[in-house]
């Protein structure tokens, strides 16, 4: 049984399913951080396949186009997981917590 | 013709001089006021007879033209004054045989009035304000005049309202001047009400305001009946109302509060004949209305007339005696228009308009010599006010349409008119014109016989009147001189076909009667009924010098019911205005305001606050239940569109 289109989709919308799980899920910020670094990462799966296989578009035109995306997408990921740790190391030294229930600051 | 075609320039002269004068007192006022500005108060007498005087003669050249065209227009082409999409409205002057007359009428007698003024308002402290009020009310009444559309027509009516609300309280500080000028104002309109809708209703219709336009196109039959019916009667009301007619009438009396000369000016010569200029200058479109329109005004002036008459027969105060007479005079005007007696109403309008000033102004004259309205306390005058006397009685003859003088020919085609037309309003005409004659010269009696009764009682620190009566100054004394030679002569234009010519040529063709032929009987009667009363009078009142009281026991109930006002004052103030609007109307309105409009509102608020409660429970700032709602939403969009297909957007 050789390795198609339709299983490389499957694992990415489960890494993708699991990492919105998390992100939704998880009252930790840090957690909620790597939930959503795995949702990306679902979906650069899902770009590699289809740039892989040709999906709707004829891969003919654009040979690169889904590895291009996934390198912008690990470099803006990269940033964004710098910002954001960033950010929670800064509010736990302030409240001692990450938890994201707690950080109601600016709630009504 | 003695002059050339009056431009347009001057006609316009006629309206703007007045205006010109009050804005100039009024800035000068205010300059007074706030710069220190040295504005003396004999400027503003001075500036107003100017102006009324420039006015004057620009009129009597605009009279002279129109004579020359035999009474038509004369032909200004109205200039486009608003332009607002669709709407175009247009403002220009009018000038043909009925308002040339009506110009000359207005500016001479308000010309006269603002010379008496000049002594009546002597010392006054509010002196300049009265001429300014006085030239605001001669340039509105001109305006309303000179109108070539009804809208122009109907901006001055209400400016006429005004300028007599403010005439009539002049003396505001005191309660009774105050309330009658609220009276005067609030009564009237309600006539002006229905006039606006009239003219609404007729420009919905017609799309035009021009009043030409609007009779040619009744004539044509361009208009439905209904149209036509609910037209006229919206100008008949607003008529009603300023003209004081029954059951509107109730303002004119209390509306004496006023100085003397406005009462004269006022409720005698200008305003309160705006009703009857009114259906004069829409007559054409009364007659293409039913017929039984035209009998609702006949039977209007003539029940006016015959119950303001009676009135008249009680009042102890002369200006009163003069304000009731006025009410009935001018309901025999409105009766005139109702019986297609056009030339005659508007020739008593005429006459009336000078002797009526002259009456006013020689009853200012004898309070300003006694400082009473109250007849019971004059008494014996004619030797002290010899020119106030005979100018009076001058008039007095006149009004009561003794021959040869005006009143007794326009009163004389009145009732030719009501002849041919109705005998009952001939009858009721014959009544009025005994009755007339009769509260005249009872009047004159009271106040100029017998024995001095001694006038006001002198209040500490003021003149004593008691004993020395005295003749008006010659500022006074000339304008009842002056009044007197038109209510002697102005009736001689009945003897030519001339002024009728010129009258009705301001209708179109069809509509010209011609002067209407003598009729023995009907002369006789009115001068049988004049004569009548004034021997009645003498009578009763000169030779049996009987005490009020005794005449009233004399009646039984009926002088109670009179006094009384017939209880119409009752009637409007009690039942309709306390009762109806307050406890009726007002409640109803209050009710539904308190339960409907504030139920809405706070509805409104009371819902949107519901919805926020609820609401703010979703936005609880928890990122992770947004975010899964959000997830939750692509989903179902997502399902949807496999479902249905990729087109599902645009479907």
């Amino acid at each position: 049984m050789s390795v198609e289109l339709a299983h490389y989709l499957t694992v990415g919308a489960m890494i993708f399913g699991v990492g919105i799980a998390i992100a939704l899920a998880k009252r930790n910020a840090i957690a909620v951080l790597m939930g959503v670094e795995l949702m990306l990462n679902g979906v650069n799966l899902t770009f590699l396949a289809f740039s892989r296989f040709g999906g709707a578009f004829d891969a003919a035109d654009a040979p690169l186009a889904g590895h291009v995306f996934v390198v912008f997408v690990l470099t803006v990921a990269a940033a964004e997981a710098a910002v954001a740790l960033a950010m929670a190391v800064l509010i736990y030294r302030r409240r001692e917590t990450v938890d994201l229930d707690r950080i109601n600051l600016m709630r009504w | 013709m003695l002059l050339g075609q009056v431009p347009e320039a001057v006609v316009w002269a006629i309206y703007f001089a007045p205006v010109a004068s009050t804005l100039l007192i009024t800035a000068g006022l205010i300059a007074r006021r706030l710069f220190g500005f040295a504005f003396h108060d004999a400027w503003a007498g001075r500036l107003t007879i100017l102006a009324i005087f420039i006015s004057f003669l620009a009129a009597l050249w605009a009279l002279d033209s129109s004579i020359g065209a035999d009474g038509e227009a004369l032909g200004f082409e109205p200039h486009l004054w608003l332009n607002l999409f669709d709407l175009h409205i247009e403002m220009g002057v009018r000038i043909d045989g009925l308002s040339a007359i009506m110009a000359v009428v207005v500016t001479s007698v308000s010309l006269l009035v603002q010379i008496y003024s000049v002594g009546y308002m002597h010392g006054d402290s509010g002196y300049a304000r009265y001429f300014a009020f006085m030239s605001l009310f001669t340039a509105a009444m001109l305006g309303l005049v000179l109108a070539s559309s009804l809208l122009q027509l109907f901006v001055h009516w209400e400016l006429v309202g005004l300028a007599s609300y403010l005439l009539i309280g002049f003396w505001f500080h005191r309660p009774s001047a105050a309330a009658a000028a609220k009276k005067a104002f609030i009564v009237t309109r309600f006539g002006d009400f229905a006039f606006l809708l009239a003219v609404l209703l007729i420009f919905g219709k017609t799309g035009t305001f021009d009043i030409h336009e609007i009779n040619e196109l009744a004539l044509a039959g361009a208009l439905s009946s209904s149209v036509l019916v609910g037209f006229t009667l919206g100008l008949l009301s607003g008529a009603i109302g300023k003209s004081a007619q029954f059951p509107l009438h109730i303002w004119l009396p209390d509306a004496m509060e006023g100085p003397t000369p406005v009462s004269a000016l006022i409720h005698a010569a200008t305003m309160v004949v705006a009703g009857v200029y009114l259906i004069a200058r829409m007559f054409p479109s009364f007659e293409a209305a039913p017929a039984e329109v035209l009998d609702l005004v006949a039977y209007v002036g003539g029940f006016t007339a015959l119950l303001a008459a009676v009135l008249g027969l009680v009042q102890t105060d002369i200006k009163r005696v003069l304000a009731y007479s006025t009410i009935s005079q001018i309901g025999y005007m409105v009766l005139a228009l109702g019986v297609l007696g056009y030339v005659a109403a508007i020739f008593h309008l005429f006459t009336h308009a000078f002797f009526k000033a002259l009456l006013f102004l020689g009853s200012g004259s004898v309070n300003h010599a006694t400082h009473t309205f109250d007849m019971r306390r004059m008494g014996g005058l004619r030797s002290y006010m010899p020119i106030t006397y005979v100018t009076f009685v001058i008039g007095a003859l006149s009004l009561s349409g003794v021959f040869p003088l005006a009143g007794f020919w326009s009163k004389d085609e009145i009732l030719l008119d009501a002849w041919k037309y109705d005998k009952l309003l001939f009858v009721i005409g014959v009544i009025v014109a005994f009755m007339t004659a009769l509260y005249m010269f009872r009047a004159i009696f009271m106040t100029f016989w017998g024995e001095y009764r001694g006038g006001e009682e002198p209040e500490a620190g003021h003149d004593d009147f008691s004993t020395h009566p005295h003749e008006s100054p010659p500022s006074m004394a000339f304008p009842l001189m002056i009044l007197a030679v038109p209510a002697v002569l102005a009736g001689l234009f009945a003897l030519g076909s001339d002024f009728t010519h010129l009258i009705e040529g301001s209708l179109p063709a069809e509509l010209r009667h011609g002067k209407p032929s003598i009729e023995g009987i009907v002369v006789a009667a009115s001068l049988v009924a004049a004569l009548a009363g004034i021997g009645v009078a003498a009578a009763v009142y000169l030779y049996r010098n009987p005490a009020s009281e005794a005449v009233a026991a004399r009646l039984g109930p009926l002088p109670g019911i009179v006094e009384r006002k017939y209880y119409l004052d009752f009637l409007a103030e009690t039942v309709v205005v306390r009762w109806i609007l307050n406890a009726g109307l007002q409640r109803i309105a209050d009710l539904f305001d308190r339960y409907v409009v504030d139920a809405i509102v706070n509805g409104i608020g009371t819902a949107t606050r519901l919805a926020g409660d609820g609401l703010r429970r979703a936005e609880a700032g928890y990122v992770q239940a947004y975010t899964s709602l959000f997830f939750i939403g692509i989903v179902i969009a997502v399902v949807v569109v496999a479902l249905l297909g990729t087109d599902v957007v645009s479907r």
